[in-house]
């Protein structure tokens, strides 16, 4: 029973792990500010601020990774002995946060954020040598060959083939939404290696040469209108078997080490963080839609209130990580959470700009554009960025996936 | 996923679990309300032996001078095993009106002893004018006179003493009431769920050293005040919400139609699902709350309104939610969800609204 007694004598405060960041990070935070102000060209400004997915303007974000990487920030979150920086999560999240709040342009970040910490768990010495510099100087671009036409949700059905011949494999079959490969010069891939095994035992991971004789890339805009997303083809494609990685026929375990990445390794507040800044500037436009509109100021505090909740779990997360645990299932509850809100802010903002976000106009969003807009300058995006919310329920494992992932890893149902 | 808990909050969470696991079933409490007994006068005896009642005391006064997460900590557990005793409300009064009072060296002793109970009474038939209230505190020849009428003292039937909000000369004024003095009239009635509600009306005579606080720092005292219970509020909806969910989780697995567990169908684990997500994301905040609370942060009484919002949201979709996953089995008195459902619901309109809350959080610009 817990007694008053026993507890005066033992009484202890300690300072609460989720409370707001401690003064010792201010100085680390000014740092990273006096960086970005040093860094950042007006052009790569722009290229942040005209971002309307995960993706800003190409060459901007490769621009930007390679500055990163000049001042040894290319990989923050690597090892030290791979290029990292040693900050722990808190500074990591500071820099992240101090990056998109300077509007600094996205890299692609397939390379880094995802096939890096697989290289360097499952890959031989030879393969991390060869492949982890480019990726962290971003002079490589890498993309993920995992969903196929037939396979989206249910991966492990996946069709394309890889047969040994020698000492290679010959690929043949196709990939889809491959992010960014029209401008990769190197795929990871999930290929079929065994057919009379169940669908997950026969798969294995090859990292393939986008200059390889074989290789087509057909890229198809999205509804935006812009092009991010393509369909690889591969015809006899002879891929060294140097180029695998982890054991033939582990490919899945390899995959699945790299999905909790993808998930786990989004910091969705920041960004919600911003939006929500645009929503009070709309608020405050005499121009919008929502001035002077109590019930679009009422569901823009009730978005505020959630994505204070999810900053929270984020910090929780955060905290548990640091203790050394694996936020496993949880990153599929923030996914949810952070993509659904980040959903519903693009709405809110398509309605405070109405008929403003009607505008199409390609040319706008390239970073060396300074022409007219047709839309107003703060609805120049709007639009885009509603529609391609969209898609952010669906990659990475959709909702229902994630649901799912809740309902068996953390209810047992 | 662990919410970080000092080793004393760890303490108290578990020792407070264990007793009321072992002490406060269900069923007993069930028969002891159809017996029109909204609260057990042992269980109260029972808290303040372990220290409950002492948390939110100073220590020069006896007590443990515990902050918002710990009060939090007994108030999540009160939503899970649904306590009738009004706890969360005595905490919330002593913590706020009579730990700042003159009278806080007398009457905080004898709230850690479980001697004196005290509610807080706000609300008047005039809902909407209810923090500026008709009721007044005149001074006379013979002493201070009370007049007025308090509604919806939710818990008074289970209460000694009513921290009532009166009109004073200075601004506002709290004065510490026996509910059994001469010239306090109370209607009690059973409430939904399972407690004594009450109106009284006063019109009584008092000695000087029943008044706990006048002007500003009555009025510094009805914000803490309505804060503390904004979030402890929150704090047992979460636990209600909670045990909503577990107890749902629970029957679907063990369900069977179809020739399969309900728990094996989709659309209903996709529900369970969004249930869990806005159970987990509701506590994070309102731990946050507390945290804000207890380190003074400057964004304090906006976290106490955000939760206040979240966990009313979440409580009402998930009880519900619970409810319909059930079947008609939760629909009866006996079954416990139901239960969960009906305190969460009496929660929803304790201190504040949700659009109440949400108005308040719109006024108060985030530093």
């Amino acid at each position: 029973m817990f007694s008053l007694a026993e507890h005066r004598t033992k009484r202890t405060r300690t300072v609460n792990a989720s409370n707001p960041i401690p003064t010792d990070y201010d100085t680390f935070r000014a740092s990273i500010r006096e960086f970005l102000k040093e860094a950042l060209t007006p052009e790569l400004i722009r290229a942040g601020e005209r971002t309307t997915s995960v993706f800003s303007d190409f060459e901007a974000g490769r621009q930007w990774q390679s500055t990163l990487h000049a001042k040894g920030w290319g990989a923050p979150e690597w090892p030290i002995e791979h290029g990292g920086t040693g900050w722990d999560i808190q500074q990591r999240y500071i820099f992240l946060e101090e990056c998109k709040l300077a509007n600094a342009p996205n890299p692609v970040m397939m390379g880094i954020q995802m096939l890096g910490p697989m290289l360097m768990h499952f890959g031989t010495e030879a393969q991390k040598t060869q492949f982890l510099p480019g990726i962290i100087s971003g002079d490589d671009v890498w993309c993920q060959g995992y969903s196929e036409p037939g396979s989206g949700s249910d991966l492990a059905s996946l069709k394309t083939t890889a047969n040994r011949d020698g000492e290679e494999y010959v690929v043949n079959g196709t990939k889809i939404w491959t992010s960014m490969a029209h401008h990769s010069n190197w795929i990871f891939c999930l290929v079929r290696t065994d057919k009379n095994v169940k669908p997950q035992a026969g798969i294995s991971f090859l990292l393939i040469d986008m200059a390889t004789p074989g290789i087509t890339v057909a890229p198809f805009p999205s509804l935006d209108g812009e092009v991010e997303q393509c369909q690889v083809f591969f015809e006899n494609v002879r891929v060294p078997v140097a180029n695998l990685l982890g054991e033939e026929n582990q490919g899945w375990t390899v995959a699945k080490y790299l999905l909790e990445f993808e998930r786990g390794g989004q910091h969705f507040t920041i960004e919600l963080k911003k939006q929500l800044g645009k929503l009070q500037r709309a608020m405050a436009n005499p121009n919008s839609r929502a001035i002077d509109d109590p019930t679009y100021a009422y569901r823009v505090a009730e978005t505020e209130i959630d994505v204070m909740a999810l900053e929270q779990t984020e910090l929780r997360i955060k905290g548990s990580l640091s203790a050394g645990d694996n936020p496993g299932a949880l990153s599929s509850l923030v996914k949810v959470s952070g993509t659904e809100l980040g959903q519903r802010c693009a709405e809110l903002l398509i309605e405070a700009a109405g008929q403003s976000a009607m505008p199409w106009q390609s040319d706008v969003l390239a970073p060396d554009y300074t022409g007219d807009t047709a839309a107003p300058a703060e609805c120049v995006t709007t639009m885009a960025e509603y529609i391609n919310s969209r898609a952010t329920t669906i990659y990475g494992g959709t909702a229902e996936i994630q649901r799912g992932i809740i309902a068996k890893h953390v209810l047992g149902l | 996923m662990s919410a970080h808990m000092t080793e004393d909050q760890t303490l108290l969470q578990d020792a407070a679990e264990r007793y009321l696991r072992d002490s406060y079933d269900f069923n007993q409490r069930r028969e002891r309300i159809a017996g029109g007994a909204y609260s057990d006068p042992g269980q109260w005896q029972a808290f303040a032996e372990m220290g409950w009642l002492a948390l939110p005391v100073p220590e020069e006064f006896g007590g443990l001078g515990m902050g918002t997460r710990e009060m939090a900590i007994l108030a999540e557990l009160c939503g899970q095993f649904l306590v009738t005793e009004p706890l969360i409300d005595a905490l919330a009064a002593t913590h706020a009106i009579i730990g700042v009072s003159q009278q806080q060296e007398s009457a905080l002793p004898r709230v850690t002893e479980g001697e004196l109970i005290p509610v807080a009474a706000i609300d008047e038939a005039d809902v909407a004018s209810r923090l500026s209230p008709s009721t007044t505190l005149t001074q006379t020849n013979a002493g201070w006179h009370l007049s007025g009428t308090k509604h919806w003292i939710s818990a008074g039937a289970s209460a000694t003493h009513l921290a009532v909000l009166a009109q004073g000369a200075e601004g506002l004024a709290w004065v510490l009431v026996p509910a059994a003095a001469d010239g306090v009239e109370c209607d009690t009635f059973p409430t939904h769920d399972g407690r004594g509600g009450m109106n009284c009306r006063f019109d009584l005579v008092l000695e000087a050293d029943h008044i706990l606080l006048q002007g500003q720092p009555a009025s510094d005292a009805l914000e803490a005040y309505r804060a503390l219970a904004m979030t402890l509020s929150s704090a047992e909806t979460l636990g209600a919400t909670q045990a909503a969910l577990d107890t749902t989780v629970d029957y679907t697995k063990q369900r069977v139609q179809f020739g399969q567990p309900l728990a094996s169908f989709q659309a209903l684990q996709h529900r369970m699902s969004n249930m869990l997500i806005q159970t987990e994301l509701t506590r994070s905040l309102i731990y946050a709350a507390c945290n804000a609370s207890d380190s003074g942060h400057d964004n304090a009484a906006r976290f106490a309104r955000a939760a206040k919002v979240k966990a009313t949201t979440v409580g009402r979709k998930v009880s519900q939610e619970a409810i319909q996953l059930h079947g008609g089995i939760a629909t009866t008195d006996e079954y416990i969800v139901g239960h969960f459902f009906k305190r969460i619901t009496a929660l929803e309109s304790w201190v504040c609204s949700k659009g109440e809350a949400l108005k308040e959080f719109m006024a108060l610009s985030p530093s």
